[in-house]
């Protein structure tokens, strides 16, 4: 099965933020639809449901284009996306008014209260989860697809 | 195309493309390999990997605010 690698690369990449999104749009419709909270959560999946399939897409792309001379284990290379993924969420949150910025922390979503020393233990957190996930889950259907 | 052009490029093509047949035998039976690979079970996971699935899990549980700011970037 040696055509259009790229292409499975891409529905590979894309493969696990598709199965986040049905949870994600559940959690809206609960939230805002039934408990009718007051802020706007619907600015707020843009970013995941808009552009984070097509960066994991696009970042897999990379993966099977350039690891024949970066010899880069999938797990490393999906570990670097939060990278890319927090500048471009933040202005992207920022932008929306998603994310407040204050003197002691951020407040994500009117309501949720981050300092700012949780910062860098929040973003190991999601380079270890980027690390998992792209070792196994991706990695997984990389294979499965042919193109590992 | 006529009749002479006809045979022009049946010999063309004939001369292009390789033969079929003769050396078309595999030189090892293949499917002693595939049966072992089908039996070959999945490696385990590395401590490395459990020591931070339980890290994660343990962070969560600390911080559960962080829980939808990691699902936003996700």
């Amino acid at each position: 099965m040696n055509t259009h690698p790229y292409l499975r690369s891409f529905l590979a990449g894309a493969f696990v933020p598709t199965l986040i999104l049905p949870l994600m749009l559940a959690g809206f419709v609960v939230l805002r639809l039934m408990l009718q909270v007051p802020f706007p959560i619907e600015r707020g999946l843009v970013f995941p449901m808009a552009l984070v399939p097509t960066l994991w897409a696009l970042w897999n792309m990379l993966w099977l284009g350039s690891h024949m001379h970066t010899h880069l284990p999938i797990a490393v290379h999906g570990m670097l996306l939060p990278f890319v993924l927090l500048p471009a969420g933040t202005l992207v949150a920022s932008c929306l008014g998603v994310l407040a910025l204050g003197s002691q922390g951020v407040t994500w979503f009117h309501a949720l209260y981050v300092p700012y020393v949780w910062i860098a233990p929040c973003f190991l957190a999601a380079l270890a989860g980027y690390y998992l996930v792209w070792k196994y889950v991706v990695g997984f259907v990389n294979r499965v697809l042919g193109i590992a | 195309m006529n009749e002479n052009d006809q045979d022009r490029m049946k010999k063309l093509l004939q001369q292009a493309l390789p033969r079929v047949g003769g050396e078309t035998e595999l030189e090892r039976d293949l499917w002693p390999a595939m049966l072992r690979r089908l039996d070959q079970r999945p490696e385990a996971p590395p401590w490395f990997d459990w020591a931070l699935l339980v890290g994660l899990v343990g962070f969560a549980a600390a911080l559960p605010a962080s829980v939808p700011v990691l699902l936003y970037y996700l």
